[in-house]
């Protein structure tokens, strides 16, 4: 009985211990905020595009890929570049040169530093402040990718802030956007751009104006500079079709396929009810593209439909309709249909029970508090039996 | 021994706290030690929740009040609501199920406990939504509606459209590349009736009687159309609040629960009146939803001194500063809007401008049967490009037959 009690003593420990734990975890999630520090970096002459890599404790990267952003040159403090990072990024490592050559990882304090580098393994952290003047604010930034003709050498991007006309570079061209080696080149601006050209050959050739939203945009320009642009990644893999397989109710007639992308709103079909599922090996069948993620199968002209159905994008699926309020998915085809129509039966009952199960509410309850009563009480007389026995001996 | 005198203790203790796990039981009017109980159904958030237990703390102990959150409250409601057994003693909801509940005679008029004169506190359009066949069935607490927003990032507020025809050109302008200049649920009843009250049409007028015939019906919805053609074509909830959310659309209109998310996002979220249209003078007048207090009958009856200091907590304007505080409500009582607290408040604000243009819901049991037919015509029209007149009239029958078949 000792040990009995000593475990229970333990397990309570520990939910108490979980317990206590839980606010602690929150507040952490809650301090990983998006406060910035400024990370100043001076490096060796033949160090080129300085960037920053950055981390935390727990390996959460600050940036999407090595070699992590390319810090800016401060015009005010020749030979010191500048960067922002997450105060909870105090893991660092400072490269150069396409990420060829690199320092040790740094530690942080979280707060402004001062990184001075004479040479990869000479490095030098400092919190007091090494250059002169205000440090620069701190400005969200968004990607523009640029995919340009092959005569169109060394892309620049040229931004400002129309009307009032603020530029986001000193001098024409712009700033060098840097090859991302798929084709693409790309650069960071200030949230408040909201007009961009993109030239080359240094500023020989050129866009017109293109109104963008301050939102990571992919551009595409052809030799004639002719533009056009989408906020979508158009590099994004594309996923090969899917195959719907639909039972529908036995009433439901000429049953129709709807499906889109949720949440852009992209359609498969342009009028609604979609389009008819077509006869197949036992199922209603449909093939649509792998992108859909969002279905609703439907009937008699559209005026019977099931709810949205949440699906994972690229693969075939098979939806069980039993009627317009219950379904089932799966991604493999289900051994046998009974499972379905046990489902409706079940439904069914629980449908017509519904209201008979709210007014016996109490008397349910009851004969539930009851047996649960019973159990409590005989597993408190096992309890007790065993104890008196161990006791005995 | 004591270990086993302890079991038994525990045991017992098991089954008196199981004891307490029963259903719902309002009957009565007052327990053996002269406190009384009053269960009060609701569907909302916990901050709310969370004001009105505080505030009303001060009954207590003479008088326990017990909050229970109910997912399918009007459901519920239609099945036990004539079982003091099974039944809360008020519930708090919007106003729209008023004339199903009145009609099932379950619930009392406000004015048996509140006399009629001191409801003059509250704002009109929130005691007319409270009314049904000439009685006041609820204590307004907060409404609300639809709001134009925007998202400062890419609409400057200088830029943010007065009219239809301005948010019109906006979209045209602002539409391309995946981003949307302007999204609203185009296809949903709730969201349309806006332009069509807008051009003074209506779905079901207060006789009961539906619109989606009328001229000015019609009218709206065929002007609607060239805006839906520059919104994605599935614009359910989810989609449009994360078009909005994502930073994927410009502005949109929705509901003002739409704020806390945005903003917790690091969205700079502005709020404007809604555009004028420029057909008809007036601005897009969304429905307006009354959340308040209604109390049923057997309550009232049997529970009418608790019952009425409930509700006399309830009416102090402070309950409604703490509601906008914690959760964005607009107060229904007019005496709130003179407070500073409530006075600097952006989004209350703006709804309570919006309010001034808004369209009670309809609360009358016919409503019930209006959302699926008004959003098939809508899917007909928007989505299937059916005839905008042809499916009206379609669907003029098909609620005209529903509703026949209620009586």
């Amino acid at each position: 009985m000792n040990k009995w009690m000593k475990k229970i003593s333990a397990l309570l420990a520990m939910m108490l211990l979980v317990l206590t734990f839980i606010p602690t975890a929150v507040s952490a999630a809650e301090t990983g905020s998006d406060e910035k520090v400024a990370v100043y970096v001076r490096v060796p002459e033949d160090w080129s595009n300085p960037c920053v890599w950055a981390w935390d404790e727990d390996g959460t990267n600050a940036f999407e890929a090595w070699p992590g952003e390319e810090a800016e040159a401060d015009q005010a403090n020749e030979g010191w570049y500048y960067i922002w990072i997450p105060s909870w990024a105090t893991h660092v490592i400072v490269n150069a040169n396409e990420g060829e050559v690199q320092t040790d990882e740094q530690i942080l304090e979280g707060k402004n530093a001062w990184i001075t580098i004479s040479a990869a393994d000479q490095v030098e952290v400092s919190y007091e402040q090494q250059t002169t003047g205000d440090i620069p604010e701190y400005v969200e930034k968004f990607v523009v990718h640029a995919q340009v003709d092959e005569s169109w050498e060394n892309p620049c991007i040229w931004a400002w802030s129309a009307p009032d006309g603020t530029n986001a570079f000193e001098a024409w061209p712009g700033y060098a956007l840097s090859d991302d080696g798929d084709g693409w080149y790309s650069a960071k601006v200030p949230v408040w751009v909201n007009s961009i050209i993109i030239n080359a050959n240094e500023g020989a050739v050129q866009t017109e104006d293109i109104s963008i939203d301050a939102a990571e945009v992919w551009v595409t320009v052809d030799a004639e500079g002719k533009s056009d642009f989408s906020y979508v990644d158009p590099n994004k893999e594309e996923v090969p079709n899917i195959t719907v397989h639909v039972t529908a109710p036995a009433d439901w007639e000429a049953p129709c396929l709807w499906a889109w992308s949720a949440p852009d709103g992209t359609n498969v079909y342009s009028t609604w009810p979609g389009e008819a599922l077509e006869e197949g090996d036992g199922w209603l069948t449909k093939e649509i593209p792998g992108w859909v993620n969002s279905v609703i199968v439907n009937a008699n002209e559209g005026t019977v439909q099931t709810q949205d159905i949440s699906i994972e994008t690229g693969k075939d699926i098979w939806v069980v309709v039993t009627d317009a309020e219950n379904y089932e998915v799966s991604y493999e085809e289900p051994t046998t249909s009974t499972a379905a129509v046990e489902t409706k039966a079940a439904d069914a009952t629980e449908e017509a029970d519904t209201a008979a199960d709210v007014t016996e509410t109490e008397e349910s309850n009851h004969t539930v508090l009851v047996v649960v009563i019973v159990l409590v009480v005989l597993i408190a007389a096992v309890v007790i039996v065993m104890a008196v026995k161990k006791n005995k001996k | 021994m004591k270990k086993i005198c302890s079991l038994l203790m525990i045991c017992c203790l098991l089954a008196g706290m199981l004891c307490g796990c029963g259903s719902t039981d309002s009957g009565g009017s007052q327990a053996e030690d002269g406190t009384t109980t009053i269960t009060i159904w609701h569907d909302k958030e916990d901050a709310i929740i969370a004001v009105l237990e505080e505030r009303l703390k001060v009954l207590a102990p003479e008088i326990n009040i017990v909050f229970e959150k109910k997912s399918d409250l009007t459901e519920a409601l239609k099945m036990v609501g004539n079982d003091p057994k099974a039944a809360p003693d008020m519930y708090f909801f919007a106003h729209d199920k008023i004339g199903v509940y009145a009609e099932m005679d379950i619930l009392a008029p406000i004015t048996d406990i509140i006399p009629k004169e001191e409801l003059d506190q509250y704002m009109d359009s929130t005691i007319a939504a409270a009314t049904y066949k000439d009685e006041i069935y609820q204590l307004p607490i907060y409404y609300e509606t639809l709001l134009f927003m925007y998202n400062r990032l890419y609409m400057d507020d200088s830029e943010v459209p007065e009219t239809t025809e301005e948010l019109y050109a906006y979209m045209e302008e602002n539409t391309k590349g995946g981003h949307y200049g302007f999204v609203e649920q185009h296809s949903t009843p709730y969201y349309a009736a806006g332009w069509i009250n807008g051009f003074g049409g209506y779905i079901l007028n207060e006789d009961g009687v539906p619109g989606l015939d009328d001229a000015k019906t019609i009218a709206a919805v065929e002007y609607h159309k060239k805006f839906v053609a520059l919104m994605p074509g599935e614009t359910e909830y989810a989609t449009v609040n994360t078009l909005f959310s994502e930073g994927m659309a410009h502005s949109t209109i929705a509901g003002p629960w739409m704020i806390p998310t945005v903003r917790a996002q690091g969205m700079d979220v502005g709020v404007a009146p809604m555009p004028v249209i420029d057909e008809t003078g007036t601005p897009i007048a969304p429905y307006m939803g009354v959340q308040g207090i209604q109390v049923l009958k057997f309550a009232a009856e049997n529970k009418k001194d608790a019952v009425e200091q409930v509700l006399r907590v309830l009416m102090e304007p402070e309950v409604g500063v703490e509601l906008a505080q914690a959760s964005g409500c607009a107060p229904a009582n007019e005496a709130c809007y003179e407070l500073d607290e409530i006075k600097s408040d952006e989004v209350v604000m703006a709804m309570k401008e919006t309010a001034e243009s808004a369209v009670p819901m309809p609360n009358i049991p016919e409503m019930d049967v209006m959302w699926t037919v008004a959003g098939n015509f809508l899917t007909d029209v928007n989505m299937s490009g059916k005839d905008v007149a042809e499916s009206a009239a379609d669907a003029q029958k098909e609620a005209e037959k529903l509703i026949e078949s209620m009586q």
